[in-house]
């Protein structure tokens, strides 16, 4: 299983802040579309976080790895 | 007044010679502002020898609750925020050299900018301008600091050139805007702890303590109590096109560059001008009012009031359409007034 963490915006349209999530041997693009899709949040452009280090599209997860979600936000 | 910085001296990671450092160098801020507003005065009061500001925008009421440099009387002459950041920062500080200019930070306009700039602080609110930013980062060899917020939520991270993953590694393209600052808001705190995180960071780099710089992307949310530090190191992208081999820098392309855009949560379009130039305001105000337009003007801008929009124009043929959302219709109304 995976603890996967939103932030921002993301968490409002969670409506949590993480929910648990078995998705291991997905890469962190296919998380974005299983995610994407079970929660109704868009996860284009979105930085992912694995284990508190930056993670790409291709990354593979592991069981147990912390998954986290953030949006680049623009305002100033 | 001499002791003016003796707490900033006693601070050992500054010390005399850091301060000194700090005296001698150049920083160029885009935007003034909520970020800039912050971050202007935590410089300004540190005693940062040179600080360009640019701005494209003027002060309006609803900047008051989070943009400190601003007043009520500001927002009633309607003054560029670039010259009202001036006016507040030389009374706090007398001895830097303060250089505000009134326009948008084009490509064209950053590279005039950057001959002898230290560093490149992010106080703009939108993705294209950080981009071109990033770009030209990348090209002089200068670091910026990136700096966000929206609700409670707020981010940071320092760009440094050759060391660092650069903005383009991380995001890849121009990320979609609208979803976070026009419905989310913004708390005062937010926009104070990202200033926090990216002045103390220019004053490690304009001290020159590298070592000190943090390395992590930042990013934390007041209202949720949370925060997180993300490690950078695979960041980096080899095949950027900002930062790596074959690098193009993709954000300075003027063909890439939107003649209009839709101002960040504010219901206007921002309209550039086909080419560079300078509007003389005087005699187009006299135009426009003997046209039958209720112009009110300043030394900087013209604001024109019609029926539905209130256009703004600028010395350097930018008008800010407000009341619309809608590119076309902005871009006739812009038309219309300027012939």
């Amino acid at each position: 299983m995976n603890k996967v963490m939103f932030f921002a915006h993301l968490r409002d349209a969670v409506g949590e802040e993480s929910v648990s999530v078995d998705l291991t041997g997905k890469t962190v693009a296919e998380s974005k579309v299983i995610l994407s899709e079970q929660y109704g949040v868009n996860l284009d452009s979105v930085m992912a976080a694995v284990n508190e280090e930056f993670a790409g599209d291709e990354d593979v997860l592991s069981d147990g790895d912390v998954v986290a979600f953030i949006p680049p936000v623009s305002g100033g | 007044m001499d002791d003016r910085y003796s707490r900033q001296i006693l601070f050992s990671p500054i010390g005399k010679s850091g301060q000194d450092k700090l005296g001698s160098k150049h920083v160029l801020m885009i935007g003034a502002g909520a970020l800039g507003s912050g971050n202007g005065e935590v410089l300004t009061r540190a005693g940062v020898g040179k600080l360009t500001i640019v701005d494209r925008d003027y002060v309006e009421a609803s900047n008051l609750q989070r943009q400190q440099l601003y007043t009520e009387e500001d927002v009633r002459a309607k003054l560029p925020k670039a010259i009202a950041a001036e006016k507040r920062l030389r009374a706090i500080n007398s001895r830097i050299e303060i250089v505000p200019i009134v326009g948008d930070a084009s490509p064209d306009i950053l590279e005039e900018l950057v001959a002898d700039v230290d560093l490149i602080l992010d106080a703009t609110d939108n993705f294209e301008t950080r981009m071109a930013i990033n770009d030209i980062s990348q090209k002089y060899k200068i670091p910026w600091i990136y700096g966000a917020c929206v609700g409670s939520f707020g981010m940071s991270f320092t760009i440094i050139p050759g060391k660092t993953p650069c903005l383009n590694c991380l995001l890849k393209r121009i990320p979609i805007q609208g979803m976070t600052c026009d419905t989310g808001g913004i708390i005062g705190p937010a926009v104070q702890m990202v200033i926090a995180h990216q002045s103390a960071e220019v004053l490690k780099i304009l001290v020159e303590d590298w070592e000190a710089v943090r390395d992590s992307f930042a990013s934390f949310d007041l209202w949720r109590n949370q925060y997180t530090s993300m490690k950078m190191g695979k960041a980096k992208d080899p095949g950027c096109l900002s930062c790596g081999d074959l690098r193009e820098y993709p954000y300075l392309d003027k063909e890439n560059l939107s003649r209009s855009i839709v101002l960040c949560g504010r219901d206007t379009v921002q309209i550039r001008p086909p080419r560079q130039s300078e509007l003389n305001l005087a005699d187009l105000a006299d135009q426009l009012v003997r046209l039958g337009y209720v112009v009110k003007a300043n030394p900087y801008l013209l604001s024109v009031e019609m029926e539905e929009q209130r256009v703004v124009l600028f010395k350097d043929g930018r008008g800010l359409v407000h009341g619309t959302k809608d590119m076309s219709q902005a871009r006739s109304i812009y038309q219309r007034l300027l012939g």
